[in-house]
């Protein structure tokens, strides 16, 4: 099959630039900031940047979600501050030594080492994960810095198959030969060094179902793709990889999700990042990525009618409605990055049809149809939405 | 139809032992414990009285023997001017005439039959004479066994002894026998009773044997003995018929005119002159035959248009001039009918306010001394406030005191006076806890009035205190009573809510510093961590600010509020 034009490798942007001393300057910085206060009889405090809706904005320039410049002091002199100013300093002074020992640790790791009683009270320096965690994103948020550089390790999902060389602490390997499995993404994809790359574009597959039958089908080979399994919304070491893929290695990023609600935002986290993560949308979003299935067309292209499913819920011009599906469906039509053309008639469509179709329904034609068939002509042709 | 001889038959005069039988309940004997606190109430009160008026800081012993099922001695034993011995029957023996009995002057007791009632009530329960031993602290000390002859209405002295009296002891100890009577550690008991007087009598020494022998000591906790009431002539507003027309029979004044002016306040010739209008009005409104035209007059009347009322009526200068022949007369020819006119023109005029320098009040200072020396609390407040007129003639004054906290136990309670007399019974119906209820407690910071360790005083002074009932147990619901009585204890209550509001500020502040001091370790260990430096220094750093912060604070706290912006 020729090689189309339409997606291609293009140079690097940016080149990989984890530097731990970094982090651990930026550490230093602030303790001996808070030092100097106490010393000269000031009240020593954070500035965070605000959590929240009301600190997000889509940057339209980057097609990014970024946070605002909002911030929120944290004092150690005020009751309602103190016991988290404490808690910030507690997990700072354990990244510091976590990184300066080049150890990592789990979210739920650095929660137990950092609980324990205060002496002369019952009170423990945390109760609950619940309280350490949101600290962590603080420190990103304020130091602008990633857990994973902080050596705290992000859940581990999704895996990759495809012919690049990779270095991992003293393991290099190429994911085309570690079986059909692939290979499984860590929590933290910082260290990482990519060796060879010798593909031409990386595809993201919401399910790990599909992204078996690609490797099955020896997709990767033929169509020299990577394959990159999200399973579902894609975990942080998965867009973190994404990132750096298509910014260090220059691979365009296709995104391969259900037709649904739910795979669009998939697809929308990955591409602008998401409110939560706002302030690491500069790490992990990739704005240029490309959506390529499935789409409300392919039902009447490919004659894919009897294998779609009922859109949950109750649509819109019904007594109650919108609700469900419906009601996620309207949400990502006012999203300012799906203001275009195309995806307004995708998700118009969605509504008037009032279906959605799983990436499986084109084993309806035969097992081979997605891999022979369906991707390779879509994006050899260029077939892709923004 | 019987006969009226027959009726007759059965008409005896009553005896004064009769009447006390009948009307034991009118006068504290009801109820075996209430029997007991009202023997000692009335020996105590005078003793209290007797010690006033003679200038001595009082010393007052109770001790209660038990003598067998409900039957008890009572000895009572005081540090006063004693009694000179042809007194001794007429203090014990003759009840309703005691000494201030019909005179307009505050005192404790107001019936005149106080401890004449109690030598009764001992001796038909028990039988026995009582035991007067007093000395005037001359050569000789009197013991003497009184009775009284409930007959004659005479006290009689069934045995006399004399003493030398090496020493010069003075002072009267008496002890009564009663039976029928209990002694309980309750609030209506004699304990409760003797604590709430050393309360409002912070100038009394005051002591109680239990039966058990327990010696329970409410000591002295002002040096300062209140000067005996004096004597106020009863204010125009406040007079009934029958108190003018009594009067004008005793006194010594030789004209109706010269009476009014003398034995009353705020009456003066010019008064008189109206006075003497006003009943001529009256009379001549009275002959008026339309009820609307009346009832119009009397209106017009009531708003002192006296002088346009008398020329709306022909010929009223004769009338006028028979009216000014009644205060010419000799007082004693002043008929019923005359005394009731000018109690009714009274009525009608408009007079000053009545003198209140014969009310005794307390005074903040002493209830605070009371309150403190008694109950020992952490807080304490007293308000006494300006004398004010009910009825439009009798005047009256109001004192609250407040105690919180210290050894005052949870649960709120409120002390009852009535001229410095604890009331125990009826409280109920009473206007001061209908007055302390009404206060919305949780505006003055105590949220739980119920449980708050709180201790409300409440004395009202009047030479007429109006009380519900014949128990003198519980004061009327008077308009203008309830309203001081009101001011008093929010007054009082502000002053508690500044102590409470301060103590509650300074609970918070020593917890918010207690709330930054824990962390400092944890801070100092991490921070030691970040910067290298040592944690023991880092720590000193964090404990001075502190301190420093605090310090600041509590001086500016002096000056007033402080915003809690840490």
């Amino acid at each position: 099959m020729p090689k189309s034009k339409a997606v291609k490798r293009e140079k690097p942007k940016e080149r990989f630039s984890y530097d731990p001393t970094k982090v651990l300057n930026k550490l230093e910085e602030y303790g001996r900031r808070i030092l100097e206060d106490i010393k000269v009889g000031k009240n020593p405090y954070f500035d965070i940047p605000t959590r929240g809706l009301n600190n997000v904005y889509f940057d339209e320039k980057r097609r990014v979600i970024r946070m605002g410049d909002k911030l929120s002091r944290r004092y150690f002199l005020n009751v309602a501050h103190t016991r988290k100013f404490m808690q910030t300093l507690l997990l700072m002074a354990y990244v510091k030594r976590l990184v300066s020992e080049n150890k990592h640790a789990s979210l739920r790791e650095a929660y137990y080492a950092n609980k324990h009683t205060i002496p002369g009270t019952k009170e423990n320096t945390f109760e609950d994960q619940r309280e350490s965690d949101p600290i962590i994103e603080d420190l990103e948020r304020m130091m602008g810095v990633l857990r994973e550089e902080m050596h705290l390790t992000a859940d581990r999902r999704g895996y990759i198959y495809g012919d690049i060389v990779i270095r991992d602490g003293e393991d290099e390997f190429n994911t085309s030969k570690l079986g059909m499995g692939g290979w499984a993404v860590p929590g933290t994809v910082e260290h990482l060094q990519f060796v060879e790359v010798n593909v031409d574009y990386a595809l993201v597959v919401e399910t790990a179902a599909m992204a078996d039958r690609l490797i099955e089908e020896k997709f990767p080979k033929k169509e020299n793709a990577l394959i990159i399994a999200t399973q579902g919304q894609a975990s942080r070491g998965v867009r973190r990889l994404i990132h750096r893929l298509h910014y260090e290695e220059g691979l365009p990023i296709i995104v391969f999700t259900d037709g649904d609600p739910y795979g669009w935002y998939i697809y929308s986290t990955i591409k602008q990042g998401s409110i939560n993560l706002a302030y690491l949308s500069e790490k992990l979003a990739t704005p240029e990525a490309k959506f390529v299935g499935m789409t409300m067309d392919d039902i009447e292209r490919y004659g894919l009618k009897n294998v779609t499913e009922k859109l949950k819920g109750i649509p819109p011009n019904k007594k109650g409605g919108p609700t469900g599906d419906y009601k996620r469906i309207i949400e990502e039509m006012n999203y300012p990055w799906f203001q275009n053309k195309e995806w307004q008639r995708q998700l118009q469509l969605a509504l008037k049809m009032g279906v959605r179709i799983e990436q499986q329904a084109l084993a309806n034609k035969s097992l081979e149809f997605v891999a022979k068939r369906y991707l390779p002509e879509k994006i050899n042709n260029g077939e892709l939405l923004p | 139809m019987a006969e009226a001889k027959q009726l007759f038959k059965e008409f005896k005069i009553q005896s004064v032992s009769e009447f006390f039988r009948r009307n034991a309940a009118m006068l504290g004997y009801t109820g075996k414990i209430r029997s007991l606190t009202t023997v000692i109430h009335e020996a105590v009160t005078n003793s209290l009285d007797a010690c006033e008026e003679a200038g001595i800081l009082p010393y007052v012993r109770v001790e209660i023997e038990e003598l067998g099922r409900e039957h008890y001695k009572v000895i009572v034993e005081d540090n006063g001017p004693g009694i000179p011995e042809k007194y001794i029957t007429h203090v014990f023996g003759k009840m309703l005439a005691g000494t201030k009995a019909h005179r307009n002057i505050q005192s404790r007791g107001q019936q005149g039959i106080g401890i004449s009632g109690a030598v009764m009530f001992a001796q038909i329960t028990s039988g026995k004479a009582t035991r007067v031993i007093t000395s005037t602290g001359d050569d000789k000390i009197i013991e003497a066994w009184v009775k009284i002859d409930v007959d004659k209405n005479e006290g009689k002295i069934v045995r006399k002894e004399k003493h030398p009296n090496p020493k010069g002891w003075r002072g009267t100890r008496i002890e009564l026998e009663v039976k029928n009577v209990r002694y309980v550690r309750s609030k209506q008991g004699v304990y409760w009773y003797l604590k709430l007087t050393a309360i409002a009598n912070p100038h009394a020494h005051i002591e109680l044997i239990e039966p058990d022998g327990k010696l329970i000591v409410f000591p002295r906790s002002s040096e300062e003995i209140p000067e005996p009431p004096v004597e106020m002539k009863p204010h125009p507003r406040g007079v009934l018929t029958d108190d003018v027309y009594r009067m004008a029979k005793k006194t010594r004044r030789n004209t109706v005119k010269r009476f009014l002016i003398g034995e009353f306040s705020r009456i003066s010739d010019k008064k008189v002159d109206e006075l003497i209008e006003y009943i001529a009005a009256l009379r001549l409104i009275k002959t008026e035959k339309d009820k609307n035209v009346q009832e119009q007059l009397y209106e017009r009347l009531a708003k002192g248009e006296v002088k346009a009322v008398l020329r709306s009526f022909r010929g009223y200068t004769k009338v006028v001039k028979q009216v000014a022949k009644i205060m010419e007369k000799p007082p004693e020819k002043l008929t019923w009918q005359e005394a009731e006119e000018i109690v009714e023109a009274f009525k009608y005029m408009k007079f000053l306010a009545p003198p209140t320098h014969g009310l005794r009040p307390i005074g903040e200072e002493n209830i605070e001394k009371g309150l403190r020396g008694i109950l020992k609390p952490e807080f304490v407040t007293a308000v006494t406030r300006p004398p004010k007129v009910y009825s439009g003639g009798i005047p009256f004054q109001v004192e609250v005191g407040l105690a919180y906290g210290g050894e005052i136990q949870s649960g709120f309670d409120l002390l009852r006076y009535a001229n410095r007399v604890p009331l125990l019974f009826d409280a109920g119906s009473c206007v001061t806890t209908l007055a302390a209820r009404s206060i919305d407690w949780k505006r003055y910071k105590v949220d739980d009035l119920e449980r708050a360790p709180l201790v409300l005083m409440i004395n009202v002074i009047s030479v007429h205190v109006p009380y519900t009932g014949t128990g003198k147990q519980s004061i009327a619901n008077v308009d203008e009573i309830q309203n001081e009585i009101r001011l008093a204890i929010m007054d009082a209550a502000r002053k508690l809510q500044t102590y409470l509001s301060g103590k509650h500020r300074r609970l918070a502040q020593v917890k918010r510093r207690k709330t930054f001091e824990k962390y400092v370790p944890e801070i100092a260990r991490a921070l030691s961590v970040l910067t290298g430096e040592p944690e023991e220094a880092i720590r000193e750093y964090f404990i001075s600010y502190i301190e420093n912060h605090f310090a600041a604070k509590a001086s500016q706290a002096g000056a007033g509020e402080v915003s809690e912006n840490a």
